[in-house]
C-alpha cells in the first residue's frame, strides 16, 4: 500500500436543503483495493458517490480523489457507473458505449473501436452489441452501463450499486470481473446495501446517517462482534447498535 | 470546445430521432393537420388568409420547433444521461451546440413542410422571394431551438414542459402582431412586444410577403432574431443543470 490514498474524505458534510445527508463522513481508499460502502437506503452512499465525480460539492470537510478536489473535468479520469443505468434507449449497445467513449475524449476512431469492443466483451455482451437498449433486460442494461464505465480504462472505478437487480449468477460474474481488475491494479469503490456484495470487498465502510460507523476488512468487522460465527450482517447490526449508544 | 464531441452529440440525436418512426411521422403530419385546419377554414376568404399567412408561418414554426426541442432535451435529463454526460470531458457549450445542430436539422425539415404547404397547398398570394422567406424562418428555428432548450431547464418532467407552452407561446401569439398589429395595442403591450422574438419574425415576414421587401430592408429584424437566438442559447448554457 502506498502513502497517499486514492480517495480520502475527512469530515465531509452535505445536505439537500435543510435535510442533512452526510454528517462528517471520513474514509480512505487505497490503490488496488476493492472498497465497499455499505449502508441502508438513505444512508448517503449515492450522495457520496456523486460527490466524488463532482456532481455535488461538499458543504464542509475535505474530499480528494487522486489528490485533487473532485470536479466534472477530473471525473473523466474516473470510471463512473451511476445507480440509474442512464443509457440512450434507441441506440445499440455499441453505439452507447462508443458515444460515451467519444465524450471521454477518445477521438481516434480505430483505437476507440477496439476499446469499445473490449469493454462490451468484458461484460459478456459481445453477441448482443448491435441490439438496442430497448430490447435488453434490466441486468443487461446494468452491464452496458458498466461497459461505459470501463471503456476509457481508468485506474479508479466508482460503481454505485452495480449489482442491484442482477441474478445471483450474473452477480457472481460481475464480482469475478471486479476481482480481475483489482488484481491488475484498478482501485474499485462499490456502494451496496447487500451483505452478499460486502463479502467480496477487501475493506468495508458501514454507513449510517451519512457517517462511517465502522471501517475495516470483512473478517475484522466480523471478529469485532466477539462471536466466531458472526456474519457480516451480524457485524453490521452490531455496529448499528453501538452507534445508537 | 471539442468539434468531435459536438458532432458526436449531433449524430447521436439524429440517430435517436430517425429510429423513432412514429415521432418522425408526427413531425411531418402534425403541422400539416394544423395548417390544413387553419388554412382551409379561411380558404374562401383569400384576402384574410394572404394577410395572416406570414404571421401564421412564424407562429407554427416557433410552436412546433419549441415542442420538439423542449421535450427532447428534457428526456435527456429524465433518463439520467445528462448527468452522466457531465461526468465526462464534454462542456456545457458543446452539449448545447450539439443539441442545437441535431434539432436544427429536423426543425428545418419541419419548417420546409410548413412553408411548402402554405405556399403550394393553400396557394397564398405573396411577394418577395422564397429563399428570403426561408432565411427568416431559419432564424425563427434557431430562436425556437434555443428557447426550447432554455425552458426545459426549468421543467422537471414532460408535464411541466407542456405547462410552459401557453406561458411562453401565448404572449408571443397575441402580442407580436399576428392577430392585431402591434401599433394598435395598448402601450404596455406594445412595450412587451419589443422583448418577444416573434414580433420581429412576423414583421420581417410581413414586409417580405406583403410588401416585397428584401433582406436588406429588414436587417434590423434579422439582427434582433439573431440576438435573441444567441442570448437564449447563452441562457441555456448558463442554466444547464442535471
Amino acid at each position: 500500500m502506498q502513502a497517499t490514498p486514492v480517495v480520502e474524505a475527512k469530515d465531509v458534510t452535505f445536505s439537500y436543503g435543510s435535510l442533512p445527508v452526510l454528517n462528517g463522513l471520513s474514509l480512505s481508499v487505497w490503490e488496488g483495493e476493492i472498497f465497499g460502502v455499505l449502508g441502508a437506503n438513505g444512508s448517503g452512499k449515492t450522495t457520496f458517490m456523486r460527490m466524488m465525480v463532482g456532481l455535488l460539492s461538499a458543504r464542509d470537510g475535505v474530499l480528494t480523489v487522486h489528490g485533487d478536489s473532485p470536479s466534472p473535468r477530473q471525473a473523466a479520469l474516473v470510471g463512473y457507473m451511476p445507480q440509474l443505468s442512464a443509457l440512450y434507449q434507441e441506440l445499440s449497445i455499441r453505439e452507447n458505449v462508443d458515444f460515451f467513449a467519444r465524450m471521454y475524449g477518445m477521438s481516434d476512431r480505430r483505437a476507440r473501436g477496439r476499446s469499445v469492443e473490449e469493454a462490451i466483451d468484458l461484460v459478456g455482451l459481445a453477441s448482443r452489441s448491435a441490439d438496442t437498449i430497448l430490447k435488453l433486460s434490466g441486468g443487461m442494461r446494468q452491464r452496458v452501463s458498466l461497459a461505459i464505465a470501463l471503456v476509457h480504462r481508468r485506474a479508479l472505478l466508482l460503481l454505485d450499486e452495480p449489482t442491484v437487480g442482477l441474478d445471483p449468477d450474473l452477480r457472481a460474474v460481475f464480482w469475478e470481473r471486479f476481482r480481475q481488475m483489482a488484481e491488475a491494479g484498478t482501485t474499485i469503490m462499490v456502494s451496496s446495501h447487500t451483505m452478499d456484495d460486502a463479502a467480496h470487498c477487501d475493506r468495508l465502510a458501514f454507513l449510517r446517517d451519512g457517517r462511517v460507523i465502522a471501517m475495516d476488512t470483512p473478517s475484522a468487522l466480523r471478529a469485532a462482534t466477539g462471536r466466531p460465527d458472526a456474519s457480516l450482517e451480524d457485524a453490521f447490526i452490531h455496529f448499528l447498535r453501538m452507534a445508537d449508544h | 470546445m471539442s468539434i468531435d464531441r459536438v458532432l458526436a452529440i449531433t449524430e447521436r440525436i439524429i440517430r435517436q430521432i430517425l429510429r423513432d418512426r412514429r415521432s418522425i411521422g408526427l413531425l411531418i403530419v402534425g403541422p400539416l393537420i394544423v395548417m390544413s385546419l387553419v388554412g382551409f377554414s379561411l380558404y374562401e376568404q383569400r384576402a384574410v388568409l394572404d394577410r395572416i399567412a406570414p404571421g401564421l408561418l412564424a407562429v407554427f414554426v416557433l410552436f412546433f420547433t419549441f415542442i420538439l426541442t423542449g421535450v427532447g432535451f428534457l428526456r435527456e435529463r429524465a433518463q439520467g444521461t445528462l448527468e452522466r454526460l457531465q461526468t465526462t470531458l464534454v462542456g456545457r457549450f458543446d452539449i448545447m451546440l450539439g443539441y442545437m445542430l441535431g434539432f436544427l436539422i429536423f426543425a428545418v425539415v419541419q419548417t420546409a413542410v410548413i412553408l411548402s404547404f402554405t405556399i403550394f397547398a393553400l396557394n397564398i398570394d405573396y411577394s418577395g422571394s422564397l429563399w428570403e422567406i426561408s432565411a427568416v424562418l431559419f432564424l425563427v428555428v434557431t430562436v425556437a431551438v434555443s428557447l426550447g432548450i432554455f425552458i426545459s431547464s426549468f421543467a422537471n418532467n414532460e408535464f411541466q414542459v407542456v405547462q410552459f407552452i401557453p406561458i411562453v407561446l401565448a404572449p408571443q401569439i397575441f402580442l407580436s402582431g399576428v392577430i392585431i398589429p402591434v401599433e394598435q395595442m395598448p402601450t404596455l403591450f406594445e412595450w412587451i412586444s419589443v422583448v418577444l422574438p416573434l414580433t420581429y419574425a412576423v414583421d420581417a415576414l410581413r414586409e417580405i410577403m406583403l410588401h416585397g421587401a428584401d433582406l436588406s430592408d429588414i436587417w434590423h429584424n434579422l439582427a434582433a432574431l439573431a440576438i435573441f437566438s444567441g442570448a437564449l442559447l447563452a441562457g441555456a448554457v448558463a442554466t444547464l443543470r442535471r
